[in-house]
Protein backbone atom coordinates (compact mmCIF):
# COMPACT_ATOMS: atom_id res chain seq x y z
CA UNK A 1 0.00 0.00 0.00
CA UNK A 2 0.95 3.61 -0.50
CA UNK A 3 -0.22 7.28 -0.23
CA UNK A 4 -1.75 8.68 -2.78
CA UNK A 5 0.96 11.53 -2.65
CA UNK A 6 3.56 9.46 -3.39
CA UNK A 7 2.41 9.24 -7.13
CA UNK A 8 4.83 10.96 -9.22
CA UNK A 9 3.56 12.23 -13.28
CA UNK A 10 5.46 13.27 -16.06
CA UNK A 11 3.77 13.89 -19.42
CA UNK A 12 5.36 14.90 -22.74
CA UNK A 13 6.44 18.27 -23.25
CA UNK A 14 7.12 17.23 -26.56
CA UNK A 15 4.82 16.03 -28.97
CA UNK A 16 4.65 11.91 -29.82
CA UNK A 17 6.11 11.37 -33.48
CA UNK A 18 2.25 9.83 -33.99
CA UNK A 19 -0.77 8.50 -31.97
CA UNK A 20 0.92 5.22 -30.86
CA UNK A 21 4.47 5.99 -30.55
CA UNK A 22 5.36 7.46 -26.88
CA UNK A 23 7.08 10.17 -26.04
CA UNK A 24 10.73 8.96 -24.92
CA UNK A 25 11.98 10.29 -21.86
CA UNK A 26 13.97 13.05 -22.72
CA UNK A 27 10.81 14.97 -24.36
CA UNK A 28 8.94 14.24 -20.54
CA UNK A 29 8.97 16.53 -17.67
CA UNK A 30 7.87 15.95 -14.57
CA UNK A 31 5.05 18.46 -12.85
CA UNK A 32 3.19 18.54 -9.37
CA UNK A 33 -0.55 18.06 -9.70
CA UNK A 34 -3.49 19.51 -7.62
CA UNK A 35 -5.31 16.79 -8.60
CA UNK A 36 -4.52 13.84 -6.69
CA UNK A 37 -6.36 10.95 -8.17
CA UNK A 38 -4.43 8.95 -10.52
CA UNK A 39 -5.53 8.38 -14.29
CA UNK A 40 -7.62 5.35 -14.03
CA UNK A 41 -7.28 2.86 -16.40
CA UNK A 42 -10.96 0.99 -17.05
CA UNK A 43 -11.09 -1.67 -19.12
CA UNK A 44 -14.85 -2.71 -20.04
CA UNK A 45 -16.12 -6.36 -20.21
CA UNK A 46 -19.85 -6.71 -21.92
CA UNK A 47 -21.66 -10.51 -21.54
CA UNK A 48 -24.56 -12.05 -23.21
CA UNK A 49 -27.36 -11.38 -21.85
CA UNK A 50 -29.31 -9.75 -24.65
CA UNK A 51 -28.75 -12.96 -26.50
CA UNK A 52 -31.60 -15.42 -27.39
CA UNK A 53 -30.77 -19.35 -27.68
CA UNK A 54 -29.14 -20.02 -24.23
CA UNK A 55 -32.82 -21.08 -22.43
CA UNK A 56 -32.74 -18.10 -19.78
CA UNK A 57 -32.16 -14.75 -19.71
CA UNK A 58 -28.83 -14.49 -17.90
CA UNK A 59 -25.05 -13.99 -19.32
CA UNK A 60 -23.36 -17.10 -19.57
CA UNK A 61 -19.78 -15.30 -20.56
CA UNK A 62 -17.86 -12.64 -20.31
CA UNK A 63 -16.43 -10.74 -23.60
CA UNK A 64 -13.55 -7.90 -23.66
CA UNK A 65 -15.22 -4.80 -25.48
CA UNK A 66 -12.67 -1.52 -24.98
CA UNK A 67 -10.77 0.67 -22.62
CA UNK A 68 -13.61 3.33 -21.52
CA UNK A 69 -10.56 5.72 -20.28
CA UNK A 70 -11.79 8.57 -18.36
CA UNK A 71 -10.65 12.17 -19.12
CA UNK A 72 -8.31 13.25 -16.16
CA UNK A 73 -7.56 16.62 -15.30
CA UNK A 74 -4.13 18.02 -14.33
CA UNK A 75 -4.60 21.14 -12.30
CA UNK A 76 -1.87 23.84 -11.48
CA UNK A 77 -1.31 26.87 -10.81
CA UNK A 78 -0.62 29.41 -13.54
CA UNK A 79 3.43 29.37 -15.10
CA UNK A 80 4.93 30.04 -18.24
CA UNK A 81 5.57 26.76 -18.47
CA UNK A 82 2.64 24.76 -18.03
CA UNK A 83 0.26 27.67 -20.09
CA UNK A 84 3.13 27.30 -23.21
CA UNK A 85 2.05 23.53 -22.85
CA UNK A 86 -2.02 23.77 -22.86
CA UNK A 87 -1.86 26.33 -25.17
CA UNK A 88 0.22 24.59 -27.55
CA UNK A 89 -1.62 21.04 -27.42
CA UNK A 90 -5.20 22.31 -27.39
CA UNK A 91 -4.98 24.84 -29.70
CA UNK A 92 -2.08 22.78 -32.50
CA UNK A 93 -1.10 26.12 -34.43
CA UNK A 94 2.54 26.74 -32.85
CA UNK A 95 5.68 28.85 -34.04
CA UNK A 96 8.55 28.42 -31.89
CA UNK A 97 11.59 30.73 -31.90
CA UNK A 98 14.25 32.48 -29.67
CA UNK A 99 17.08 31.05 -28.34
CA UNK A 100 16.40 30.82 -24.44
CA UNK A 101 14.01 32.22 -23.28
CA UNK A 102 11.73 30.69 -26.39
CA UNK A 103 8.32 32.46 -27.03
CA UNK A 104 5.35 30.50 -28.39
CA UNK A 105 2.94 32.15 -30.58
CA UNK A 106 -0.33 29.61 -30.69
CA UNK A 107 -3.70 30.09 -32.11
CA UNK A 108 -6.07 27.39 -33.12
CA UNK A 109 -5.19 25.48 -35.80
CA UNK A 110 -7.80 25.16 -38.94
CA UNK A 111 -8.98 21.55 -39.89
CA UNK A 112 -8.65 22.59 -43.45
CA UNK A 113 -4.60 23.61 -43.49
CA UNK A 114 -3.30 21.63 -40.22
CA UNK A 115 -0.93 19.27 -41.78
CA UNK A 116 -2.63 16.09 -39.05
CA UNK A 117 -6.05 17.06 -40.32
CA UNK A 118 -8.52 17.47 -37.36
CA UNK A 119 -6.11 15.75 -34.86
CA UNK A 120 -3.88 17.88 -32.11
CA UNK A 121 -0.56 17.09 -30.93
CA UNK A 122 -0.74 13.78 -28.98
CA UNK A 123 1.59 13.52 -25.93
CA UNK A 124 2.08 10.77 -23.32
CA UNK A 125 1.38 10.63 -19.88
CA UNK A 126 3.62 8.51 -16.97
CA UNK A 127 2.21 8.26 -13.66
CA UNK A 128 4.09 6.13 -11.03
CA UNK A 129 4.33 4.92 -7.49
CA UNK A 130 7.37 3.78 -6.01
CA UNK A 131 8.69 2.76 -9.29
CA UNK A 132 11.53 0.22 -9.58
CA UNK A 133 11.22 -3.70 -8.69
CA UNK A 134 8.04 -3.41 -6.82
CA UNK A 135 6.61 -0.70 -7.70
CA UNK A 136 3.35 -0.04 -6.82
CA UNK A 137 2.47 1.83 -9.93
CA UNK A 138 4.34 2.14 -12.50
CA UNK A 139 3.00 3.09 -16.74
CA UNK A 140 3.04 5.26 -19.55
CA UNK A 141 -0.08 6.20 -21.12
CA UNK A 142 0.27 6.44 -24.66
CA UNK A 143 -1.99 9.03 -27.38
CA UNK A 144 -3.04 11.45 -25.29
CA UNK A 145 -4.65 14.52 -26.05
CA UNK A 146 -5.51 17.56 -24.33
CA UNK A 147 -9.52 18.09 -24.41
CA UNK A 148 -9.83 21.51 -22.85
CA UNK A 149 -8.36 23.84 -20.23
CA UNK A 150 -10.09 26.21 -17.81
CA UNK A 151 -8.06 29.74 -17.06
CA UNK A 152 -8.92 31.59 -13.84
CA UNK A 153 -7.58 34.61 -12.26
CA UNK A 154 -9.69 36.22 -9.23
CA UNK A 155 -8.65 39.04 -6.84
CA UNK A 156 -7.11 37.18 -4.40
CA UNK A 157 -4.22 36.61 -2.88
CA UNK A 158 -1.16 34.09 -3.97
CA UNK A 159 -0.42 30.76 -6.58
CA UNK A 160 -4.33 30.37 -6.26
CA UNK A 161 -5.22 33.97 -8.00
CA UNK A 162 -4.24 32.71 -11.21
CA UNK A 163 -4.84 29.03 -12.43
CA UNK A 164 -5.04 26.59 -15.49
CA UNK A 165 -6.83 23.17 -15.35
CA UNK A 166 -6.79 21.05 -18.48
CA UNK A 167 -8.75 18.09 -19.07
CA UNK A 168 -6.95 15.10 -21.04
CA UNK A 169 -8.22 12.25 -23.20
CA UNK A 170 -6.14 8.86 -23.88
CA UNK A 171 -6.62 6.11 -26.21
CA UNK A 172 -6.03 3.03 -23.83
CA UNK A 173 -2.71 2.40 -25.01
CA UNK A 174 -0.15 1.80 -22.61
CA UNK A 175 2.96 -0.11 -21.18
CA UNK A 176 3.79 -1.19 -17.88
CA UNK A 177 6.24 -0.51 -16.59
CA UNK A 178 7.06 2.35 -18.12
CA UNK A 179 10.33 2.36 -18.87
CA UNK A 180 10.89 6.10 -18.31
CA UNK A 181 12.80 7.16 -15.06
CA UNK A 182 11.57 10.80 -14.78
CA UNK A 183 13.40 13.62 -14.08
CA UNK A 184 13.08 15.99 -11.16
CA UNK A 185 10.15 18.15 -11.07
CA UNK A 186 10.22 21.00 -13.17
CA UNK A 187 10.02 24.23 -11.26
CA UNK A 188 7.29 26.12 -12.75
CA UNK A 189 7.77 30.13 -13.10
CA UNK A 190 4.28 31.02 -11.73
CA UNK A 191 1.96 33.66 -12.42
CA UNK A 192 -0.30 35.49 -9.76
CA UNK A 193 -3.09 38.06 -10.41
CA UNK A 194 -0.70 40.49 -8.90
CA UNK A 195 1.98 40.11 -12.18
CA UNK A 196 -1.12 40.99 -14.69
CA UNK A 197 -0.12 43.82 -16.90
CA UNK A 198 -2.74 43.94 -19.16
CA UNK A 199 -6.78 43.49 -18.76
CA UNK A 200 -8.55 44.88 -20.97
CA UNK A 201 -12.17 43.47 -22.41
CA UNK A 202 -13.79 45.36 -25.24
CA UNK A 203 -12.47 48.80 -24.84
CA UNK A 204 -11.99 49.05 -20.88
CA UNK A 205 -8.77 49.04 -18.94
CA UNK A 206 -9.74 47.49 -15.95
CA UNK A 207 -6.28 47.59 -14.84
CA UNK A 208 -5.51 51.03 -14.53
CA UNK A 209 -7.51 54.52 -15.25
CA UNK A 210 -11.11 55.10 -14.01
CA UNK A 211 -12.07 50.90 -14.05
CA UNK A 212 -8.74 50.24 -12.79
CA UNK A 213 -10.56 49.27 -9.49
CA UNK A 214 -13.62 46.90 -11.51
CA UNK A 215 -12.28 44.02 -11.72
CA UNK A 216 -12.93 40.77 -10.04
CA UNK A 217 -12.44 38.00 -12.00
CA UNK A 218 -12.61 36.13 -15.17
CA UNK A 219 -12.82 32.50 -16.41
CA UNK A 220 -12.20 31.57 -19.59
CA UNK A 221 -12.28 27.64 -21.28
CA UNK A 222 -11.41 26.36 -24.36
CA UNK A 223 -12.91 23.07 -25.08
CA UNK A 224 -11.86 20.76 -28.29
CA UNK A 225 -15.06 18.65 -28.30
CA UNK A 226 -13.08 15.71 -28.84
CA UNK A 227 -14.40 13.10 -30.97
CA UNK A 228 -14.81 9.01 -30.17
CA UNK A 229 -11.98 7.45 -31.47
CA UNK A 230 -13.32 3.84 -32.09
CA UNK A 231 -13.09 2.95 -35.32
CA UNK A 232 -12.47 -0.05 -37.42
CA UNK A 233 -8.29 -0.59 -37.20
CA UNK A 234 -8.35 1.60 -33.74
CA UNK A 235 -6.27 -0.73 -32.16
CA UNK A 236 -6.41 -2.96 -29.33
CA UNK A 237 -4.54 -3.58 -25.36
CA UNK A 238 -4.85 -6.38 -23.98
CA UNK A 239 -7.56 -7.60 -25.96
CA UNK A 240 -9.96 -4.65 -25.45
CA UNK A 241 -10.05 -1.95 -28.14
CA UNK A 242 -8.83 1.08 -27.77
CA UNK A 243 -9.17 4.48 -29.10
CA UNK A 244 -7.08 5.37 -32.69
CA UNK A 245 -7.61 9.13 -33.09
CA UNK A 246 -8.93 12.27 -31.38
CA UNK A 247 -10.39 14.65 -33.65
CA UNK A 248 -11.99 18.19 -32.86
CA UNK A 249 -15.47 18.42 -33.48
CA UNK A 250 -17.11 22.26 -32.78
CA UNK A 251 -14.34 24.26 -30.57
CA UNK A 252 -16.29 25.79 -27.95
CA UNK A 253 -14.55 29.47 -26.46
CA UNK A 254 -15.82 30.60 -23.65
CA UNK A 255 -14.87 33.54 -21.33
CA UNK A 256 -16.48 35.10 -18.35
CA UNK A 257 -15.62 37.74 -16.05
CA UNK A 258 -16.95 39.68 -13.43
CA UNK A 259 -16.64 43.54 -12.48
CA UNK A 260 -17.68 46.03 -9.94
CA UNK A 261 -20.37 48.44 -11.28
CA UNK A 262 -19.71 52.25 -11.13
CA UNK A 263 -20.70 55.58 -12.41
CA UNK A 264 -20.52 54.99 -16.04
CA UNK A 265 -19.90 51.50 -16.60
CA UNK A 266 -20.07 50.84 -20.18
CA UNK A 267 -20.88 47.14 -20.45
CA UNK A 268 -24.56 47.35 -20.52
CA UNK A 269 -23.85 50.24 -23.18
CA UNK A 270 -21.74 47.67 -25.21
CA UNK A 271 -23.59 45.22 -25.05
CA UNK A 272 -27.19 47.11 -25.96
CA UNK A 273 -25.00 48.35 -29.37
CA UNK A 274 -23.46 45.19 -29.82
CA UNK A 275 -19.97 47.07 -29.62
CA UNK A 276 -17.05 44.75 -30.28
CA UNK A 277 -13.24 44.99 -29.75
CA UNK A 278 -10.18 43.04 -28.56
CA UNK A 279 -9.29 41.45 -25.43
CA UNK A 280 -6.25 41.42 -23.73
CA UNK A 281 -5.06 39.40 -21.14
CA UNK A 282 -1.20 39.59 -19.67
CA UNK A 283 0.65 38.34 -17.18
CA UNK A 284 4.87 39.06 -16.84
CA UNK A 285 6.57 38.06 -13.94
CA UNK A 286 10.18 38.79 -15.42
CA UNK A 287 11.81 39.14 -18.64
CA UNK A 288 11.48 35.45 -19.61
CA UNK A 289 8.41 34.51 -18.05
CA UNK A 290 4.98 36.23 -19.76
CA UNK A 291 1.68 35.31 -20.80
CA UNK A 292 -0.83 36.97 -22.85
CA UNK A 293 -3.97 35.98 -24.73
CA UNK A 294 -5.30 38.96 -27.24
CA UNK A 295 -8.95 37.80 -28.29
CA UNK A 296 -9.06 39.36 -31.29
CA UNK A 297 -12.98 40.12 -31.30
CA UNK A 298 -15.23 40.35 -28.21
CA UNK A 299 -18.66 41.07 -28.14
CA UNK A 300 -20.96 40.52 -24.88
CA UNK A 301 -24.57 38.14 -25.13
CA UNK A 302 -25.13 38.90 -21.65
CA UNK A 303 -24.38 41.51 -18.62
CA UNK A 304 -26.09 40.39 -15.21
CA UNK A 305 -26.43 42.61 -12.61
CA UNK A 306 -25.42 40.50 -9.23
CA UNK A 307 -23.62 40.43 -6.14
CA UNK A 308 -20.23 39.53 -5.27
CA UNK A 309 -19.49 39.37 -1.29
CA UNK A 310 -21.58 42.27 -0.96
CA UNK A 311 -20.46 44.79 -3.78
CA UNK A 312 -22.75 45.41 -6.51
CA UNK A 313 -21.10 43.55 -9.76
CA UNK A 314 -21.74 42.19 -12.90
CA UNK A 315 -21.41 39.23 -14.45
CA UNK A 316 -20.52 39.74 -18.27
CA UNK A 317 -20.48 36.74 -20.78
CA UNK A 318 -18.36 37.66 -23.68
CA UNK A 319 -18.96 36.22 -27.36
CA UNK A 320 -15.54 35.51 -28.79
CA UNK A 321 -16.29 36.61 -32.81
CA UNK A 322 -13.91 34.90 -35.73
CA UNK A 323 -12.28 38.25 -36.85
CA UNK A 324 -11.50 38.19 -40.85
CA UNK A 325 -8.00 39.48 -40.43
CA UNK A 326 -6.77 37.73 -36.88
CA UNK A 327 -8.70 34.94 -36.36
CA UNK A 328 -10.21 34.22 -33.06
CA UNK A 329 -7.53 34.14 -30.04
CA UNK A 330 -3.61 34.98 -30.47
CA UNK A 331 -1.63 33.36 -27.20
CA UNK A 332 2.11 34.36 -26.97
CA UNK A 333 3.88 33.05 -24.09
CA UNK A 334 7.43 33.49 -23.22
CA UNK A 335 8.95 30.60 -21.09
CA UNK A 336 12.65 29.06 -20.31
CA UNK A 337 10.70 25.51 -21.31
CA UNK A 338 12.28 24.83 -25.30
CA UNK A 339 10.63 22.52 -27.72
CA UNK A 340 7.22 22.41 -26.05
CA UNK A 341 4.92 21.01 -28.58
CA UNK A 342 7.37 20.35 -30.96
CA UNK B 1 18.88 46.44 -28.90
CA UNK B 2 18.05 43.15 -29.63
CA UNK B 3 17.74 41.76 -32.95
CA UNK B 4 13.84 40.80 -34.18
CA UNK B 5 13.51 37.55 -34.13
CA UNK B 6 11.93 36.01 -37.42
CA UNK B 7 10.49 32.52 -38.60
CA UNK B 8 8.97 31.05 -41.78
CA UNK B 9 5.77 29.81 -42.38
CA UNK B 10 4.74 27.74 -45.37
CA UNK B 11 1.53 28.72 -46.83
CA UNK B 12 -1.36 26.51 -46.34
CA UNK B 13 -1.25 25.20 -49.65
CA UNK B 14 2.24 24.38 -49.44
CA UNK B 15 3.54 25.87 -52.55
CA UNK B 16 5.22 29.48 -50.61
CA UNK B 17 7.47 30.14 -47.73
CA UNK B 18 8.07 33.57 -46.18
CA UNK B 19 10.29 35.08 -43.58
CA UNK B 20 8.01 36.96 -40.83
CA UNK B 21 8.61 38.69 -38.16
CA UNK B 22 7.63 36.54 -34.92
CA UNK B 23 5.18 38.83 -33.04
CA UNK B 24 2.01 38.16 -32.45
CA UNK B 25 1.17 41.07 -34.36
CA UNK B 26 2.52 39.72 -37.90
CA UNK B 27 2.21 36.24 -37.22
CA UNK B 28 -1.96 36.19 -36.50
CA UNK B 29 -3.06 37.12 -39.45
CA UNK B 30 -1.11 34.37 -41.00
CA UNK B 31 -1.91 31.57 -38.40
CA UNK B 32 -5.32 32.02 -38.56
CA UNK B 33 -5.64 31.50 -42.24
CA UNK B 34 -3.43 27.96 -42.04
CA UNK B 35 0.44 28.94 -42.41
CA UNK B 36 2.05 27.22 -40.24
CA UNK B 37 5.69 27.31 -39.08
CA UNK B 38 8.79 25.21 -41.36
CA UNK B 39 12.42 24.43 -40.54
CA UNK B 40 14.61 27.69 -41.38
CA UNK B 41 16.18 27.23 -44.85
CA UNK B 42 19.50 26.26 -43.54
CA UNK B 43 17.71 23.44 -41.54
CA UNK B 44 15.73 21.81 -44.10
CA UNK B 45 16.41 18.94 -46.07
CA UNK B 46 17.83 19.36 -49.18
CA UNK B 47 16.18 17.52 -51.48
CA UNK B 48 18.09 16.73 -54.86
CA UNK B 49 15.98 15.40 -57.47
CA UNK B 50 17.04 12.91 -60.74
CA UNK B 51 18.59 14.05 -63.50
CA UNK B 52 16.78 12.20 -66.32
CA UNK B 53 19.53 10.21 -68.10
CA UNK B 54 19.69 10.62 -71.84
Amino acid sequence: MANVNELIQGWGFKKQADIVTANVAAGIWRHTNLNTKPWAKVPVNEDDRAEIGKGHEFPTQLFKSHYNMPAFEISKYASSEFLAWAMAFSLGNVVLTGTGPYTYVIVPALGATNPTGLELPYFSFVQQIRPGGSAILDEILIGCAVKGWKLSIKNSPGRASAMCSVECVTTGKYTSPSGITLPAATTPHEFNAGMITALTFNGVDYLTGGSGKQFVSMDCSWDNNLRPGFFPGSGTQDGFQVQGRFEWGDRAFAVQFVVRVQAGSTEYANLINQTTGSATITLSSDANNSFSMVIQKMGFSVVELGNTDGIATLQITGVQLYDATNGLVTVTVITPQNNICQ
Amino acid sequence: MQAVQTCFLESPQGDEIKEVEATAAALSPLLSKGWHQVPAPAQRETVVLAQKED
